[in-house]
């Protein structure tokens, strides 16, 4: 496991710096620049989080995928860590879009929660890696965790296709997608200002993933060492 | 609650929790450190007495 230097530690500074900045011309974009919607009105501003954290999430999930399946395959601790901290952060976001979903769809749809295909699907999916995270602590034998956990990120991830597809396949009261369409261009189906904030809050959200994700890496690859240096001494 | 309000809440609790999430890993992140440097010392230490 190497040292962490401190070049390192600069490009993660760089990196946060950088997240914190697009975050902010993020804000202003879609709470300020951009246009109300011309049927939904204001609320219509929560897209600019919502679009945003659900594909954060879905590139978390994603990287649990690989780092599992490589783990599987190789065996190789690093890969478990990715996963584990990818799995936490994954978490995170997916938990946010159903609460900004919640929040849009009351004024929208008239209610908090609707049992429709993709939020069900949605929760599904929360609830598998929320059990992914419980799975890590309630198994002590840690080769036997990193497995059953492998196992279950790759399952998991599975259900993101069915999120995406939900709206298709079923008859659904969340809308199909607006913006990445087969018949359209995006610009086509947005005003260039929302698209302007939907895009810089999509930077911002995945700048803001990848600096929680070298800090959570790091503090994995940490608490690894710290267990096999008291492993060490004990023996 | 008006438009705004609904639109205050989202990004309110959002951001609320991120900066959450982001001060608990940077403790939980300053633990680990201190943990593995005095471990590191430890260890030194040992050798060092060992020799």
């Amino acid at each position: 496991m190497g040292e962490f230097s401190e070049s390192s530690r600069k490009r993660k500074g760089y990196l946060g710096a950088l997240a914190l900045i697009a975050v902010l011309v993020g804000l202003y974009w879609g709470l300020l620049q951009a246009p109300a919607d011309a049927f939904q009105g204001e609320v219509q501003r929560i897209m600019y989080l919502h679009i945003p954290s659900i594909l954060t999430a879905y590139l978390s999930f994603f990287l649990v995928f690989v780092g599992s399946c490589l783990y599987l395959w190789k065996r190789e601790k690093r890969d478990d860590i990715l996963a584990y901290s990818a799995a936490e952060i994954g978490v995170l976001f997916t938990a946010l879009t159903i609460v900004e979903g919640s929040i849009w769809g009351k004024p929208t749809w008239g209610v908090w929660w609707t049992w429709d295909a993709r939020l069900t699907l949605t929760a599904i999916l929360l609830l598998i890696f929320v059990g992914y995270l419980m799975l890590r602590s309630l198994i002590e034998e840690e080769n036997r965790a990193a497995v059953s956990a492998a196992v279950l990120g790759i399952i998991g991830f599975l259900d993101i296709p069915l999120i995406h597809m939900s709206v298709y396949w079923w008859r659904t009261l969340h809308q199909p997608p607006s913006i990445l369409r087969p018949d359209k261009a995006p610009w086509d189906n947005i005003h260039p200002a929302m698209l302007t904030a939907l895009a810089i809050n999509f930077i911002a959200f995945v700048l803001l993933y990848f600096y929680l994700l070298s800090h959570r890496f790091r503090l994995g690859e940490m608490l690894e060492e710290i267990k096999v240096r008291k492993l060490g001494r004990d023996t | 609650m008006g438009p705004w309000g609904f639109v205050l809440l989202a990004y309110g609790i959002v951001w609320g929790a991120i900066l959450f999430y982001s001060i608990s890993l940077r403790r939980r992140y300053r633990r680990a450190e201190e943990e593995l440097a005095r471990l590191r010392e430890l260890e030194a230490a040992q050798t060092h007495a060992q020799k």
